[in-house]
């Protein structure tokens, strides 16, 4: 991996002191057994098909003044923060594309993760995020509209629990609708974590490793799925899978992922809706200051007319 | 596939012969075209192939190397996937223009072989929590016909089916230091078990429907595929097939390519449709194999190398 | 949300949200785009139908409150600052798309034979532009990939706002033909191709200009 030699990286072969923590050694069993208890209630209160953004969702767009159009997406312990910037030059571009180009990039920040610090240069899950996230972005946006140019949009995971690229893709298509980038549909992601035969919706980090994990167990399914959906014109724009899964298994991960991005799209919709109005109640208050100031200035006219009249 | 023009008569011809499973070819939607392969074509590696999938050529070479296991993953060894797209296959490679496929190669097959069920990397260890072996799996594109990922799924299997890794006594000495003994003789190794190495399938979707290993023609009709790693059923890989358990095939990764989206109902037949493709794929592919190692501990083995 | 403050807004729309058919009576305006018989919206903002004189058809829009992000599309007209004259070809940077202003700006090149309608072969770009100069420009096809090729061969394209070689800034020159203009201050005279155009906002007490029906001709 390449090292960002500007900074102090510290002695290359440090672990993290977690490693040797009580908590770190536990057995795949261990750790299945804290996830979830007997009545099928998960470490932090929800059942296996509850997701964080029934009860814990929080968004907000116009996070970053600077930027176009920015949102910011909490899912309890998962936080991303998007801002998207207007269409610029491709450099070193020297062929004609009729459609234009999105420049994506997800960044951890070092301390996001519970696991192990985060480097400064971008490492390879970073890269793979990036590119998964402007696979799911690329059929929503109306490329057509800036051709031979690039679009950037960035993410910033300020801290991970599970479930990012879902939100690092609903952060982003919030932001793109900010901005008043011209979309074919707003884009809604959800993630699903696979173990045995349980279905996680919406997985924290500890679930997320351990679905990841090789289980003891042999033949079990076990992974994680990402699926963005454009809901109003049904169509998968990103799937992601990672694990082994037989095919029951993912035909049953489609029907409920399909489901929760539904679920997730009313947030979606009324933040949005909300921006309209208060934008709309913005501009009618601006429209009267400045009907106000022209009455002033044109009173201000006659006086001196009368003025330069009697004068 | 650049410099390919049809007009729109052509496509709607191909998209039509799509949806009654009848291609311009004359192959149905999950037909292969024919391939030739051949394994141990490199001396210096520990275990090599050469694929040719129509236009595309693949060479893989698989080095064994002695590492320290991961701490969180002490008894299990390495692999990792350097894709190198030389500039002999097309002049767009030349610098860095091949490096965003590469990477996308190398990352779909480091997913595709992350799950124990698809390649057990226990079989690496050397000495738990101390040594493991790693395997570097260096896969050359010498010529880019399309269909990328699913010839070098092919010849990367092949290559980890071929390779050998040397017996190798190892002991914990005092301090913490390790100890190895290693055999004289190179035929004192043993053979990696690659039986249920995942086979990469691209799905190119036209129409409604979906197509394998497409034809450059068929590639610039479609916007998007899907790539459905599928892990392999080690029956095909051994000579006594009976005594072999019969793994039902999983998935161990999928993927999306193009800037497309897919409606959900097309989305699941080709998952289906991938499912059967990768499951003669890799029976044709251990056959394939295991005649050639029948071959080899024959001395009957004809080697062809580059000069066919 | 309060019905109450949604009231007056009229309808609000998202994007992806289907708005009418799309038929002879139901065109896609700005902030829409047709799918399979459908328009829908493509920005967040406030429908707006308005029909056509002409056609009689209805024209779907959406206004978003934020200027969307536009480029300079072909037949656009743009404002731009002229950077480089050189004899073959004008350098500028393109500064606002009709009525929105650009974020950033883009870079525009103007062809010796795009200056004027008339005459091609005998144009000095020297005796059109200088640099510095505001601009009116149509958008041509686009055929390179960094710079956007403009036209001013039109009677309202050209030259806006000039300022004379050693006048004060800020004192632009009076056009005084469609080839001359002339400082007020200096009364220098400089050759410009200079645009007929009037401005919309202008202040009619205070510069009383009696061509009214040039007004509506130029209507940009």
């Amino acid at each position: 991996m390449p090292l960002d030699y500007r900074r102090f990286n510290g002695p290359e072969d440090s672990i993290p002191y977690n490693y040797y923590t009580k908590e770190y050694l536990k057995s795949y069993h261990e750790l299945h057994r804290e996830l979830i208890d007997e009545n099928g209630v998960r470490k932090d209160g929800r059942t296996l098909d509850e997701a964080r953004s029934l009860c814990m969702f929080f968004a907000r767009t116009d996070m970053i003044s600077q930027a176009k159009g920015s949102a910011y997406i909490e899912l309890k312990k998962t936080k991303v923060v998007c801002s998207v910037f207007d269409p610029r030059e491709i450099m070193h571009q020297n062929e004609f594309s009729a459609l234009g180009q999105l420049f994506c990039e997800v960044k951890f920040a070092p301390f996001s993760c519970p696991r192990q610090r985060r480097p400064h240069a971008p490492d390879a899950e970073e890269k793979a995020l990036s590119v998964a996230l402007r696979k799911a972005l690329e059929p929503t946006v109306c490329r057509h509209l800036f051709p031979n140019y690039q679009l950037d949009i960035f993410v910033y995971i300020l801290e991970h629990d599970g479930a990012c690229l879902a939100a690092a893709i609903n952060a982003a298509g919030l932001a793109l609708a900010d901005a008043a980038v011209p979309m074919y549909d707003i884009i809604t992601a959800c993630s699903l974590a696979v173990i045995g035969d349980q279905m996680f919706v919406d997985p924290t980090e500890a679930e997320e490793n351990l679905a990841i994990m090789n289980p003891e167990k042999d033949g079990i399914n076990n992974g994680l799925i990402t699926m963005a959906v454009m809901p109003e014109l049904r169509q998968i724009s990103d799937f992601r899978q990672i694990g082994s899964m037989d095919v029951n298994c993912i035909m049953k991960a489609t029907e409920v992922l399909q489901k929760e991005c539904e679920k997730i799209l009313p947030n979606i919709q009324q933040i949005l809706v909300l921006n309209v109005v208060n934008s709309f109640e913005q501009q009618k208050q601006l429209e009267k200051e400045a009907k106000e100031r022209e009455a002033a200035l044109n009173a201000k006219m006659e006086e001196w007319k009368t003025l330069l009249n009697a004068g | 596939m650049a410099g390919l023009l049809l007009s729109p008569t052509e496509k709607i011809y191909i998209l039509h012969g799509v949806q009654d499973d009848y291609r311009s070819d004359g192959r149905t939607n999950i037909d292969y075209r024919p391939m030739e392969l051949e394994t141990d074509v490199v001396s210096h590696a520990s275990g090599s192939a050469r694929l040719r999938l129509a236009n595309t050529d693949i060479l893989v070479g698989v080095k064994t190397e002695i590492d320290v296991p991961k701490p969180d993953n002490p008894g299990l060894g390495k692999i990792d996937f350097f894709v190198d797209c030389s500039a002999n296959a097309t002049p767009e490679f030349e610098g860095r223009g091949g490096e965003q496929l590469a990477n996308n190669i190398s990352n779909m097959l480091q997913r595709a072989y992350n799950s124990s069920q698809a390649f057990d990397l226990k079989q690496l260890c050397i000495l738990e929590g101390k040594q493991c072996w790693k395997l570097y799996v260096d896969i050359l594109i010498l010529e880019c016909g399309g269909n990328l990922c699913d010839a070098v799924s092919l010849a990367v299997k092949a290559a980890l089916f071929n390779t050998r890794i040397p017996f190798v006594k190892a002991a914990l000495m005092d301090g913490g230091s390790v100890d190895f003994q290693l055999s004289d003789d190179p035929y004192d190794c043993k053979l990696l078990e690659a039986g249920t190495a995942p086979l990469l399938v691209t799905l190119c979707k036209i129409g409604d429907k979906c197509v394998v290993d497409p034809s450059a023609e068929e590639e610039s009709c479609s916007v998007i595929s899907l790539i459905v790693g599928i892990t392999g059923n080690p029956k095909y890989y051994s000579k006594d097939a009976i005594e072999t358990p019969n793994f039902k095939c999983k998935c161990s990764t999928i993927g999306m390519n193009g800037p497309g989206s897919v409606a959900p109902e097309t989305f699941k037949n080709a998952i289906n449709q991938g499912i059967i493709a990768a499951n003669s794929l890799d029976e044709a592919l251990g056959r394939a194999l295991l005649r050639e190692r029948q071959e080899c501990n024959n001395f009957k083995k004809n080697s062809y190398g580059f000069l066919k | 949300m309060n019905s109450e403050r949604v009231k007056d807004i009229g309808k609000i729309c998202i994007p992806g949200m289907r708005l009418s058919p799309s038929d002879k009576e139901h065109i896609s305006g700005p902030g829409t785009y047709e799918l399979k018989g459908y328009i829908y919206a493509s920005l967040a903002g406030i429908l707006k139908m308005e029909q056509d004189e002409s056609t009689k058809a209805t024209k779907v829009s959406v206004i978003s409150s934020r200027t969307p992000s536009v480029l300079p599309m072909t037949g656009d007209i743009v404002t731009a600052k002229v950077t480089v004259v050189n004899s073959r070809q004008v350098q500028c940077v393109i500064l606002c798309v009709g009525p929105s202003v650009l974020v950033r700006p883009y870079k525009g090149i103007l062809k010796k034979e795009d200056i004027k309608f008339t005459d091609k072969d005998r144009i000095d770009p020297y005796k059109c532009f200088r640099p510095g100069d505001v601009i009116l420009a149509r958008v041509l096809p686009m055929t390179e990939i960094h710079w956007y090729h403009l036209s001013t061969a039109e009677n309202e394209l050209g030259v806006v706002i000039a300022t004379a070689e050693g006048s004060p800034q800020g004192v632009s020159m009076l056009p005084i033909s469609w080839s001359e203009m002339q400082c007020p201050k200096t009364l220098i005279k400089e050759p410009r191709k200079v645009a007929r155009v009037i401005p919309e906002n202008i202040n009619q007490s205070l510069f009383p200009i009696d061509n009214k029906g040039e007004v509506k001709e130029n209507g940009l």
